[in-house]
């Protein structure tokens, strides 16, 4: 069992060997696939990153109706809005906070004109809810804003939404991109083990005639594939751990002078890698597996 | 063990090779398939050993229906054959013991069992010193004999051998036959040969089978012809 795996993994290397200029040359569409997948999965990361620390500091504002300023309507209203799921935090501020908010958002010398108005004030009673997830706030104002007693909710979302839209945008057509690219690097490494096949075509035949399962026959070529989509992975993987840890050092680790925070290289890099690794391979496999069933088929 | 009822294979390219082929041939029997080129005799082969699946009728080989076969399973249904073929088709790069114990080893036999094996059949085969020689070391005879032990390695129920002395002249050629008759009496191997060599037939005497444009014009034991229509 052992030498069998053995044997199939040495008959691998054989192969790459053998076409080594078409194996270069399918690594490399390996290698341009993983760089593009990676700076795709870095960029979307650090977008969901800022995206998510937006939505998730943005407060939903609950306007309670002037109809509505009985304890026991708060009381209420407040157990109700902490009744909805995905609620994290509700506080209370009254309409003579509300006010000092709102006058205290003037400069100073001019704040003495609203002062008459403290006695009769024109302000609502607020709550302010945080929520758990940045993209349940739309569907929880909505929530909020059908309980009795609430006249009206506002969240700061319209920023907020723009970037959730961008990010969804970039996604699309980031995965689009990867996609085409991956079925291109799947092509070739299929190409190139379609030579190894016909270099072995006799040994294959001789195989088929001895009784060896197509599983048996196909394992060299599927492991001489893994080799390629791992060589592939190679230069992907050493130029998103040193570039991503060159350019969170030389940014300070921040975008924007600070308002966006990167995601910090460790352990962000090794996830990045696996994943390239684990694409690589995934290449390789699909390649070369589709590669030697098409030729098994076609023989009987 | 083989049985083929109103066989007829039709190529994509509209080439009838075989057109009614009805055929029984008992385990333990040597039959000989001879006519002229492109009546059809490969095509035959390519039936009995699953490479071609019969447009119509069927081809049973040792309980199994192998034109039914899936695809997955042809493999397995080798395992009951074995094929030799004019040119030798070894693996250059290995030695003879390891062209032999290949065979062997694709079915996952274990260590011990190939190596005992291997030598048995180098041993049948008149090969005993030659397992280190690489195929390119030997004559085309023995690269032959090579080929034939590879194919009764896992002790196959039939063999089928298309014009396996095609290479050959006529003393190696003999020789050969003389080795197959060895098989099919100490192994009890079921053999099938095509041939065109005519001497060959007429020394050693046995069922002939004649095809022409695909279909068989004549089944005789013993040599003489028997023509039916
Ligand atoms: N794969 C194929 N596709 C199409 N036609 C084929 C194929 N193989 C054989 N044929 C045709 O089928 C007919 C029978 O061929 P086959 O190889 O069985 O003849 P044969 O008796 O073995 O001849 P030979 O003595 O020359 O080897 C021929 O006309 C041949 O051209
Ligand atoms: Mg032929």
């Amino acid at each position: 069992m052992i030498n069998r795996f053995l044997r199939h993994i040495k008959e691998g290397f054989y192969g790459v060997g053998r076409h080594s200029a078409m194996s270069v040359s399918s690594a490399s569409a390996v290698t341009i696939t993983l760089l593009l997948i990676s700076i795709f999965l870095v960029v979307t990361s650090n977008l969901e990153k800022i995206t998510s620390k937006i939505e998730n500091s943005v407060k939903i504002s609950v306007i309670v109706s002037y109809d509505f300023e009985a304890q026991e309507d708060l009381d209420r209203i407040d157990s109700q809005i902490k009744n909805i799921a995905g609620v994290k935090l509700v506080t209370f501020s009254d309409k003579e906070m509300e006010f000092d908010f709102y006058i205290n958002s003037f400069p100073e010398e001019e704040r003495v004109i609203f002062e008459p108005y403290r006695s009769e004030n024109p302000m609502h009673h607020a709550f302010y809810v945080e929520v758990n997830e940045g993209s349940m706030l739309q569907e929880i104002a909505s929530k909020i804003s059908a309980i009795e007693g609430v006249e009206k909710t506002n969240y700061g979302g319209e920023s907020s939404t723009m970037l959730v839209n961008a990010l969804a945008t970039t996604r699309q057509g980031g995965f689009i991109l990867v996609i085409a690219l991956s079925l291109l690097a799947i092509y070739l490494v299929q190409n190139t083990i379609k030579l190894t096949i016909f270099a072995r075509s006799n040994e294959i035949w001789i195989m088929r005639n001895v009784g060896a399962k197509n599983g048996y026959i196909r394992a060299p070529f599927v492991v001489e594939g893994i080799i390629i989509g791992m060589l592939g992975a190679i230069i992907p993987i050493l130029t998103t751990i040193f570039a991503y840890i060159y350019l969170y050092n030389k940014l300070g680790g921040k975008l924007l002078s600070g308002i966006f925070v990167l995601i910090p290289p460790h352990p962000f890099v090794l996830y990045i890698s696996c994943i390239l690794l684990a694409v690589g391979i995934g290449v390789g496999f699909i390649g070369s597996f589709f590669s030697v069933t098409k030729y098994l088929r076609w023989k009987r | 063990m083989i049985e083929l009822k109103d066989a007829v294979k039709a190529y994509k390219n509209g080439v009838k090779a075989l057109n009614g082929v009805n055929l029984t041939i008992h385990q333990g029997e040597f039959v000989y398939i001879i006519g002229p080129t492109g009546s059809g005799k490969s095509t035959l082969i390519k039936l009995l050993d699953g490479e071609e699946i019969p447009s119509k009728g069927s081809v049973i080989v040792a309980g199994i229906n192998v034109g039914k076969l899936k695809h997955s399973k042809v493999p397995i249904y080798r395992r009951n054959i074995g094929v030799v073929f004019q040119d030798y088709r070894l693996l250059e790069r290995k030695t003879v013991f390891e062209n032999i114990a290949y065979a062997l080893e694709v079915i996952d036999a274990p260590k011990n069992i190939i190596r005992r094996r291997v030598r048995e059949v180098m041993n049948l085969v008149g090969l005993d010193d030659k397992g280190n020689a690489f195929p390119s070391e030997l004559s085309g005879g023995q690269q032959q004999r090579v080929a034939i032990a590879r194919a009764i390695a896992n002790k196959p129920k039939v063999l089928i051998a298309d014009e396996p002395t095609g290479n050959l002249d006529p003393t190696k050629s003999d020789e050969i036959m003389v080795l197959l008759e060895k098989i099919n009496r100490e192994e009890n191997t079921t053999i099938l040969m095509v041939t065109h060599d005519e001497a060959l037939v007429n020394k050693h005497q046995k069922r002939t089978i004649v095809l022409e444009s695909g279909v068989i014009v004549a089944d005789t034991f013993q040599g003489g012809y028997f023509k039916h229509d």
